[in-house]
C-alpha cells in the first residue's frame, strides 16, 4: 500500500516538474519573484501583527491592573463610609475617562455588588469568573465574552476588608488597530508586488530577448542562412553565448562552402568515372566486335574453306567440334559486346537498346519482363541520360534476378514534358534497407548517384514480402 | 520519432525532504493553533443583563456598632476592628462597623435604630441627648484622663503664635458638629469679636481629625484646630507627620468622646452592653482590643461632665 502510495506521489511530482518546467522563462522569473514578495510580504506582515498585537494587549492588561488599582484606592473610604453615590460616581467616571474599559463594579466584603456600572441588571457569571483572595495583589483574567476578549482584573480593597474592586478593559480598540495596521501592511505588500511585477517583466524582457534573437539566427542557421550575425546586447553569460554563436556561424559557412567545393568536385569526379567507365566499355565492346569479332569470323570462313578442302572423312567430327567450338566463342563474343555496352543504344536510341535487353534476359532467366514504353516517337534522348537510363534499368533487372525470387516485373518507361520516367516493379520478396549487405548497397547508391548527377531523382519503395519498386525521373 | 523527455526529475533527495518537512508542519501548526486558545472556555454575555441577587436578610440580626469620623475611615477600621471582634465574640453575636461621613450622619442612623451603639463625638453627643435622647452608657479613659482638649496648631516652620495670627489665612475644620474641630476654634474667633467666614481667608471641612492634622503639616492649611487624642494617637503612630506642626494653643477640659446608645436599644441588651465595656479590661483580649485603639479601659460617666461643651456650643452660633 505504501509503495503505491509513494509511487503516485512522485509520479505526481513529475508531473508538477514537467509542466513547471515547459513554462516560459518570463513567467518563471515572475512568478519567483512574485513568489518572493509575496512570502516576504506575508511572512513580514503576519509577523510583525502578532508582535503588535501581543505588545497592546501586554499594555491593555497592565493598563487594567493600573486602573483596577486606582479604582480600589479611591473607593475605600467611600466604601467604609457607605457613600454608594459617590462610589457609583467614581465607577462612572473611571469608565468615562478610560477608553478601553468596559466595565467597572466593586464587590463587599461579603461577595455582593454593591456598585457597578452595567445600569439596570447584571451579567450572569461574571462576578464568579474571577476570584481573588486578600494576600494577592490582583488578578487578570482574560474572558470571552460575546462583545470578545474582555481583560478583567480584579484587586482587593483595603486587604480584602471592604470588598474588591473589578474592572474590564475591551481587546476591540487593539483589535481595530491591529487590523488598521494589517491592512496597511497588506497594502504596501500589494504595492510592492506590483512593482515588482513591473520590475521583473522588464527584466525578462531584457533576459529574453538576446536569447529570443539567439533562437531566431539559431533556426535561420539551421535552414541554410549562414549570414546571421547576432549583436551583443551586454557582456553576461547570454553575451558570451552570443559571440560564440557568431563564431560558429561564420565556421558553419566555411564548412558549407567547403563541403559545396567537395561536392562538387566529388560530382565531377564521378561523372569523369561514370564517362571513363562507359568510354571503356564502349572501347572494348568494339574492339571486341570490330578486331575480336572481325578474327573469329574469319577465322570462320577459313575453318570452312578448310572444311570443303579436307578429303579425309575421319577429320570431320573433328572439324564439326571446331566450328561449333568457333561459332559458341563468336557468339559469347558478341554477348559480352551486347552486354559491355550494346551498340545499339550508340545506334538506335534507349527503347530499342531496352527491347533488346528484355529479349534477351527473358531467354535466359526465370523472370518474366514486361517492358512498356510512352512517348518516345520523337528524337531521341541526350545521350547521358540514355546511357544512366540504360545502366540504371539494367542494374534494377539484375537485382531481380539475383535477389528477388519475383515471377514478373514491369517496367514502364515515359517520356513527356521534358521528364523521363522510369518504373521498375516487381512480385519478388522485397527487402529491409537496412539489413542490405554492403555490396548491394552500393549498387543501389550507384544507381541513385547516376540520376541525381543529371539532376533527377530515384526513389525505392520496398518492404519485405511485397515487392520492390524503383521510381527513376529525370529531366532533359 | 523518438521519445522527448517531457520533464525534469527532481533529484530524489529533494523529494525526502519536501515530504518529510509536509509531516512535520501538520503538527506544529496544529500546536501553535492549539497554544493561542484562551484559558477560559465560558461565554460571558455583556449585553444579556440579569437581576442581581437580593440580599438575604441573615437569621441572626447583627449588632451594628458605629464609629463617628474623627479619624479617617481606614484607620478607624484598623483601629476599632478588634474591638468590635471582641464585643462580637463576647455577645455570640455577628457585629457590623458602620461609618459615614458626618456626625449628623451618624446622629441620624443612632435616632432612627439603624444603628444600637455608637461611639461619637462630644458635641454630637450633646446635641443627640438633647434632641432624640441618645443616652450616654459609658466613657474612654485614655491616659488616665476622661477629659480631651482643642489643640491649635500650626505649620512646624510657621510664625503663628494665635489664633489673631491666623487672621486672612485658610483654616481647616474638621465636621460642622464636631467640638474641638470646629466649635472651640469659632469661638475663639468670636472672642476676637469675628466670624470665621469673614475672619479667615479660606476654610474648608476635612471630615476627620488626622486629616486635618496632614492639611497643616502639608501647608494646606496655616491652622487646624483638632482633638488631642488624635492628635497624641498621631505622634505614636506616625510621628514625622506630627513633627511638622505645633501645637500653639490649648483648650479647656472637655468631656471625652463617649459611648452612646440609641433610643431604641432594648434595656436588656443595653445593660449588657455597658458590662461588656466596663469589664473590658478585665480579660486578656479586651485589654488587646483597648490597646489597639488606644484607650485604657472604660468607665462609668455622668451626663454633667458635658456641661462645659454645652456651654459652649450655646455660646457659638452653629452654621447651618
Amino acid at each position: 500500500m505504501a509503495n503505491h502510495d509513494l509511487e503516485s506521489r512522485t509520479t505526481l511530482l513529475q508531473r508538477f516538474w514537467g509542466y513547471a518546467g515547459a513554462v516560459s522563462v518570463r513567467t518563471k522569473i515572475l512568478g519567483i519573484v512574485l513568489a518572493l514578495v509575496l512570502l516576504l510580504g506575508m511572512g513580514t506582515t503576519f509577523q510583525v501583527r502578532e508582535v503588535y498585537q501581543q505588545s497592546l494587549i501586554r499594555q491593555l492588561e497592565e493598563r487594567s491592573v493600573s486602573v483596577a488599582r486606582d479604582l480600589a484606592a479611591r473607593s475605600t473610604d467611600l466604601i467604609l463610609i457607605n457613600d454608594l453615590f459617590a462610589l457609583h460616581q467614581l465607577l462612572e467616571e473611571t469608565l468615562a475617562n478610560n477608553p478601553d474599559v468596559r466595565y467597572g463594579f466593586i464587590i463587599d466584603d461579603s461577595g455582593a455588588v454593591i456598585a457597578q456600572t452595567f445600569g439596570e441588571g447584571f451579567p450572569a457569571g461574571l462576578v464568579d469568573s474571577n476570584t481573588i483572595s486578600p494576600l494577592e495583589h490582583h488578578q487578570t483574567v482574560a474572558l470571552e465574552t460575546d462583545e470578545g476578549r474582555v481583560w478583567d482584573t480584579a484587586v482587593p480593597i483595603f486587604d480584602g476588608q471592604a470588598g474588591t474592586a473589578r474592572v474590564g478593559l475591551s481587546e476591540e480598540s487593539v483589535q481595530n488597530t491591529v487590523t488598521a495596521l494589517t491592512g496597511q501592511m497588506l497594502l504596501t505588500v500589494v504595492i510592492v508586488s506590483a512593482i515588482g511585477i513591473a520590475a521583473a517583466t522588464f527584466l525578462t524582457w531584457v533576459v529574453t530577448r538576446p536569447i529570443l534573437n539567439l533562437k531566431q539566427a539559431a533556426e535561420a542557421v539551421g535552414h541554410g542562412d549562414f549570414d546571421q550575425h547576432v549583436r551583443p546586447w551586454a557582456g553576461d553569460e547570454i553575451g558570451e553565448l552570443t559571440q560564440a554563436f557568431n563564431v560558429m556561424t561564420v565556421d558553419l559557412a566555411k564548412a558549407e562552402l567547403e563541403r559545396r567545393e567537395r561536392e562538387q568536385l566529388r560530382t565531377q569526379l564521378l561523372d569523369k568515372v561514370i564517362t571513363a567507365q562507359e568510354d571503356e566499355r564502349k572501347r572494348i565492346a568494339r574492339e571486341l566486335h570490330d578486331e575480336t569479332g572481325q578474327a573469329l569470323t574469319s577465322l570462320m570462313v577459313r575453318l570452312q574453306n578448310l572444311n570443303q578442302q579436307i578429303l579425309v572423312p575421319e577429320l570431320k567430327p573433328q572439324m564439326d567440334d571446331l566450328r561449333n567450338l568457333l561459332a559458341q566463342t563468336l557468339d559469347d563474343v558478341h554477348n559480352l559486346a551486347l552486354e559491355l555496352r550494346p551498340s545499339a543504344l550508340d545506334d538506335l536510341g534507349l527503347v530499342a537498346a531496352l527491347e533488346r535487353y528484355v529479349k534477351d534476359y527473358n531467354e535466359h532467366s526465370r523472370v518474366d519482363v514486361d517492358l512498356v514504353t510512352i512517348g518516345f516517337k520523337e528524337d531521341r534522348l541526350p545521350p547521358p541520360v540514355e546511357t544512366a537510363l540504360y545502366r540504371i534499368v539494367q542494374e534494377g533487372l539484375t537485382n531481380v534476378a539475383r535477389h528477388s525470387q519475383a515471377k514478373t516485373v514491369s517496367v514502364l518507361l515515359e517520356r513527356n514534358n521534358g521528364r523521363v520516367r522510369a518504373i521498375i516493379e516487381d512480385d519478388g520478396m522485397g527487402f529491409n534497407p537496412q539489413s542490405t549487405m554492403k555490396g548491394d548497397r552500393l549498387g543501389l547508391y550507384g544507381m541513385r548517384e547516376r540520376a541525381e548527377l543529371l539532376n533527377g531523382e530515384l526513389i525505392i519503395e520496398t518492404k519485405e514480402n511485397q515487392g520492390t519498386t524503383i521510381f527513376v525521373e529525370v529531366p532533359f | 520519432m523518438a521519445d522527448r523527455q517531457t520533464y525534469i526529475q527532481p533529484p530524489r533527495i529533494l523529494k525526502e525532504a519536501m515530504r518529510r518537512l509536509f509531516l512535520l508542519l501538520f503538527p506544529v501548526v496544529g500546536l501553535l493553533v492549539a497554544c493561542s486558545t484562551t484559558q477560559s472556555s465560558a461565554v460571558i454575555n455583556l449585553s444579556q443583563l440579569e437581576p442581581l441577587p437580593v440580599e438575604v436578610p441573615t437569621e441572626v440580626t447583627p449588632l451594628r456598632v458605629a464609629v463617628a469620623a474623627i479619624i479617617s475611615p481606614k484607620d478607624t477600621l484598623d483601629s476599632y476592628k478588634p474591638l468590635i471582634e471582641y464585643i462580637g465574640e463576647r455577645l455570640d453575636r455577628p457585629v457590623e462597623l458602620v461609618q459615614r461621613r458626618t456626625y449628623a450622619e451618624i446622629n441620624d442612623l443612632i435616632k432612627s435604630g439603624e444603628v444600637d451603639l455608637a461611639f461619637v463625638c462630644t458635641s454630637a453627643y450633646v446635641i443627640g441627648a438633647r434632641e432624640f435622647g441618645m443616652e450616654l452608657i459609658a466613657a474612654p479613659q485614655v491616659r488616665g484622663e476622661t477629659v480631651y482638649y482643642s489643640y491649635l496648631i500650626v505649620p512646624a516652620d510657621s510664625p503663628v503664635e494665635s489664633m489673631a495670627d491666623l487672621r486672612g489665612q485658610v483654616f481647616a475644620f474638621t465636621d460642622p458638629l464636631s467640638n474641638t474641630g470646629r466649635l472651640y476654634p469659632t469661638s475663639l474667633v468670636q472672642q476676637l469679636g469675628e466670624t470665621p467666614d469673614l475672619f479667615f481667608g479660606r476654610t474648608f471641612y476635612t471630615y476627620s481629625h488626622d486629616d486635618a492634622i496632614r492639611a497643616v503639616a502639608n501647608g494646606v492649611a496655616d491652622g487646624a484646630a483638632v482633638d488631642s487624642l488624635v492628635y497624641e494617637h498621631a505622634m505614636e503612630r506616625d510621628p514625622d507627620l506630627v513633627q511638622k506642626t505645633r501645637i500653639i494653643h490649648r483648650s479647656p477640659a472637655f468631656g471625652i468622646p463617649p459611648v452612646v446608645i440609641s433610643p431604641h436599644l432594648r434595656p436588656q441588651h443595653a445593660a449588657e452592653l455597658q458590662s461588656l465595656l466596663l469589664e473590658m479590661a478585665n480579660d486578656r483580649a479586651g485589654q488587646a482590643a483597648l490597646d489597639a485603639v488606644g484607650f485604657d479601659k472604660f468607665v462609668s460617666i455622668n451626663d454633667d461632665a458635658y456641661d462645659s461643651v454645652r456651654v459652649l456650643e450655646r455660646a457659638v452660633t452653629p452654621e447651618s
